[in-house]
């Protein structure tokens, strides 16, 4: 098998891993042939394309052993926190703090999907009267309930306020459940008045000075609640550096995206570009090694792009997607369809943003916090996402609706006409469910069409 | 002509949500007006329909209706609430504000940040033609507001249980009670005859009203109004001591700190406030309306029904301008299965 970069199927990799071994594939403790993750319940790695790089090995078995990291975590003595919601502000302050270890529960989003559906988490949490009416983040109630996916954390920490409805309802029935949650509030981000104090955010939002004092102390608040639970001090020195450090990942993370999303040939797969803007969230639990998975795959990147490799067509159509998809095998989908991610907005930019180094560290992370694109308007995602298509030349959305959620009602048309009129490019919508199979063919030809129309108007 | 003939009109700031304080709007000389809106099929869509809720659907549809209106209010309440004026067709004529209530409750800095807000809405309320009340001006209309509020009350006991939650609802359209006071105790003072039932979710269209008939019809009676829109969301007596020394502090603490609803986190005071009101009433049953898409009062059905440990039937409200045939059917068959 040549190293000419290419996605292969899951059995496939299992011949590829043999031979990189071979050649002396150097691996974390975590490492291992992909398919021994089949026999844990992943079920849907078989049905995946996967990118044939040890990079993306690496990435795959960091992200799919992360509950043993967890345990092993707990073990050795270290607290874990709970943080939901807020996707990369909480993380960053407590893992200032040595002692504990920070991670989402929201994550179980994705287990009824690499799952497939097996562990019924989905059909935990419709008992509990949380149905098909809600976002898929609804298994984390059968996450919890089940004790089977991740260790109950010791403390929990939730963001509501201008968050989704389906987030702060589950979240509350978990809590009544038996299981408490600190609340803390995010505000509504809105544009600042006429003769209102404003301060630039990460990303290039706005937000009035009184809204950043208000989330400093929110956020101050939490400081405090997690040096108790660490029984240790979290102060200023202790953050910077903590900053400092989610910097770095996110300084890797940046350059990956723009070495993948600008080169003529994709050098990495959509697929593992989702995965590696995770690892920008929470590090899955492990801050230092998500920047040396990061770093890998970005090195992969730049071999194969100053080789002129890559793993799709140089004509793919680029496509920018907004939104995380529920099922992974749609970001396959796209590809086999004629496309490729020339960039993203998965609800998450604020976490891929460097945090401001030159400010108190509590009023960066403000900042930082009031840059989630969750808690401001559409109309606020929608100049970003017009923003970072032209930085990556993306000549089509896809606006991948999650099924239930409460914003999408409506921001998929706000975010759709502003694109639409002011850089003139095709706009899909589609919407994903979990496990997408039966809907594949309707998907395939909604993808086709945007495919199909960002060539046509490359001929004109 | 008198300088009072000569101004113009006061404008009508229409709203839904029950954090937006009425006598803050009146205090600055507008005219609020807090609806339940109804489902017309003859309007003009707003235009949002797939995932989007009912109720917020109607009442874009209905106050985008309105030329007549100077100004309308979305709250943060809701997230599809806050992100609707977004959506607004150009041809929009009112100017929308959007107030940003806290989801939280417990520490000082929300209650702040609420405080805030409120001042903010004033700035509005300035920009549309209003002026600042003095605190003078506003400790009287907060203790107005507070007096008629309490007549309201009294009146529960001596009307049919829709004609009060019909009067809460021309109280926070601004309009007299304009009922018709039966002389006698009436069904919703206890010891009345038929199933107790307590109508309880997030607010009510218009076409709800007809519940009340419904359950009568099938021998219960509804005793408390838990809706969003009936009794659970008229504001409860405000500090009066404070109302006159502070009047905004007043409003800001009985508007924020003192509605039970289910989207407070933690919304323990929801449940704080059902227990002493179910034993007040001695509710035997619950009825419980939710708005397809409506996750926050869909997530809680299901946990009020295993809290109150009584028979207990959901409803789901679509986009519907009537109580259906299925619907009718469910509540006649849960009333004939709870006597």
């Amino acid at each position: 098998m040549s190293d000419a970069p290419r996605m292969i199927t899951l059995s496939e990799w299992d011949d590829r891993y043999e031979e990189l071994v071979a050649t002396g594939l150097e691996e974390p403790a975590y490492g291992g042939p992909l398919s021994r993750h089949v026999a844990d319940g992943d079920l849907r790695l078989r049905t995946l394309l996967f990118d044939n790089s040890a990079a993306a090995l690496r990435l795959w078995n960091f992200l799919l052993t992360e509950e043993e990291r967890l345990t092993a975590a707990r073990a050795s003595g270290k607290k874990l926190i709970g943080t939901m919601k807020d996707l990369g502000t909480v993380p960053v302050i407590a893992y200032s703090a040595s002692e504990l270890v920070a991670f989402y529960p929201d994550g179980a989003w994705w287990i009824p999907c690499v799952m497939e559906l097996s562990a019924g988490l989905l059909g935990i949490a419709d008992s509990l009267g949380i149905d098909e009416s809600f976002c898929p983040v609804r298994a984390m109630l059968g996450a919890f309930a089940t004790e089977a996916h991740f260790p109950i954390p010791d403390l929990l920490i939730c963001s509501v306020g201008a968050t989704c409805d389906d987030f702060s309802a589950i979240a509350q029935r978990l809590s009544s459940l038996g299981h408490p949650i600190v609340w803390w509030e995010a505000p509504a981000r809105r544009r600042p008045e006429q003769g209102e104090e404003s301060v630039l955010l990460p990303g290039g939002f706005r937000a009035t000075v009184g809204q950043v004092a208000f989330m400093k102390s929110e956020l101050e608040r939490l400081r405090q609640i997690l040096e108790k639970e660490a029984g240790a001090t979290i102060d200023d020195s202790a953050l910077t550096a903590g900053i400092k450090a989610a910097n770095r990942v996110r300084r890797i993370l940046g350059a990956l995206r723009l070495t993948v999303y600008r080169a003529d040939a994709s050098p990495l797969p959509a697929l593992e570009m989702l995965i590696a803007e995770m690892l920008a969230i929470h590090f899955c639990s492990d801050r230092e090694e998500s920047a040396r998975v990061l770093q890998g795959l970005l090195d992969e990147a730049r071999s194969r792009q100053a080789s002129h490799l890559g793993v799709l067509p140089e004509d793919a159509v680029r496509v920018f997607w907004v939104n995380p998809v529920a099922d992974l095998r749609v970001m396959n989908l796209l590809e086999k369809c004629g496309g490729r991610v020339c960039g993203s907005e998965f609800l998450f930019s604020h976490a891929l943003d460097e945090i401001p180094e030159d400010l108190p560290p509590m009023e960066a992370l403000a900042r930082m916090a009031l840059a989630d694109p969750m808690i401001g308007g559409a109309g606020d995602r929608a100049d970003r996402v017009c923003a970072d298509i032209e930085l990556f030349g993306a000549e089509g959305l896809l606006i991948s609706r999650i099924p239930g959620a409460s914003h999408c009602a409506t921001e998929g048309e706000v975010i759709r006409d502003r694109v639409r009129s002011r850089l003139d490019i095709p706009v899909q919508e589609i919407e994903v469910p979990p496990v997408s199979d039966s809907l594949l063919p309707t998907l395939s030809t909604r993808i086709e069409a945007l495919v199909e129309t960002a060539l046509q108007r490359r001929e004109k | 002509m008198a300088e009072d003939e000569a101004r113009a009109p006061m404008k009508t700031v229409v709203y839904s949500c029950p954090f937006v304080p009425a006598e803050w709007i009146a205090a600055h000389g507008l005219v609020p007006k807090r609806i339940i809106p109804s489902i017309n099929h003859d309007a003009a869509p707003s235009g949002l329909t797939q995932g989007l809720c009912p109720y917020a659907d109607a009442f874009t549809c209905e106050a985008i209706a309105d030329s007549t209106l100077g100004a309308i209010i979305f709250t943060t309440v809701c997230d599809q609430m806050r992100r609707i004026p977004e959506t607004l067709p150009p041809e929009t004529t009112a100017t929308v504000f959007v107030l940003n209530v806290p989801t939280t409750w417990e520490t000082a800095s929300v209650h702040k940040l609420y405080r805030n807000e409120i001042e903010r809405l004033g700035r509005f309320l300035c920009a549309l033609g209003g002026a600042t009340p003095s605190d003078d001006r506003l400790s009287e209309v907060v203790l107005d507001y507070d007096r008629k509020r309490a007549d309201l009350r009294s009146l529960r006991d001596r009307l049919t249980a829709r004609h009060f939650s019909e009067a809460i609802a021309r109280f926070h359209r601004g309009e007299s009670l304009g009922v018709e006071v039966d002389p006698t105790p009436h069904v919703i003072h206890a010891g009345a005859s038929g199933t107790r039932i307590a109508l309880a979710g997030g607010p009510i269209l218009q076409h709800h009203f007809d519940l009340f008939d419904i359950v009568d019809e099938a021998g219960g009676v509804i005793v408390l109004d838990a809706t969003g829109t009936g009794e659970r969301t008229l504001l409860p007596p405000v500090d009066r001591r404070l109302a006159r020394v502070d009047p905004l502090a007043a409003l800001a603490d009985a508007y924020f700190g003192r509605i039970p609803d289910a989207f407070r986190r933690p919304n323990s005071e929801l449940y704080a406030w059902l227990k002493r009101e179910f034993a007040l009433r001695s509710v035997q049953a619950v009825l419980y309306v939710r708005h397809t898409w409506c996750d926050t009062w869909q997530a809680e059905a299901q946990r009020m029904k295993e809290w109150c440990g009584l028979p207990f039937l959901t409803i789901e409200s679509g986009g519907d301008n009537h109580v259906d045939g299925r619907t009718l059917s469910r509540i006649q068959s849960f009333m004939e299965v709870v006597q």
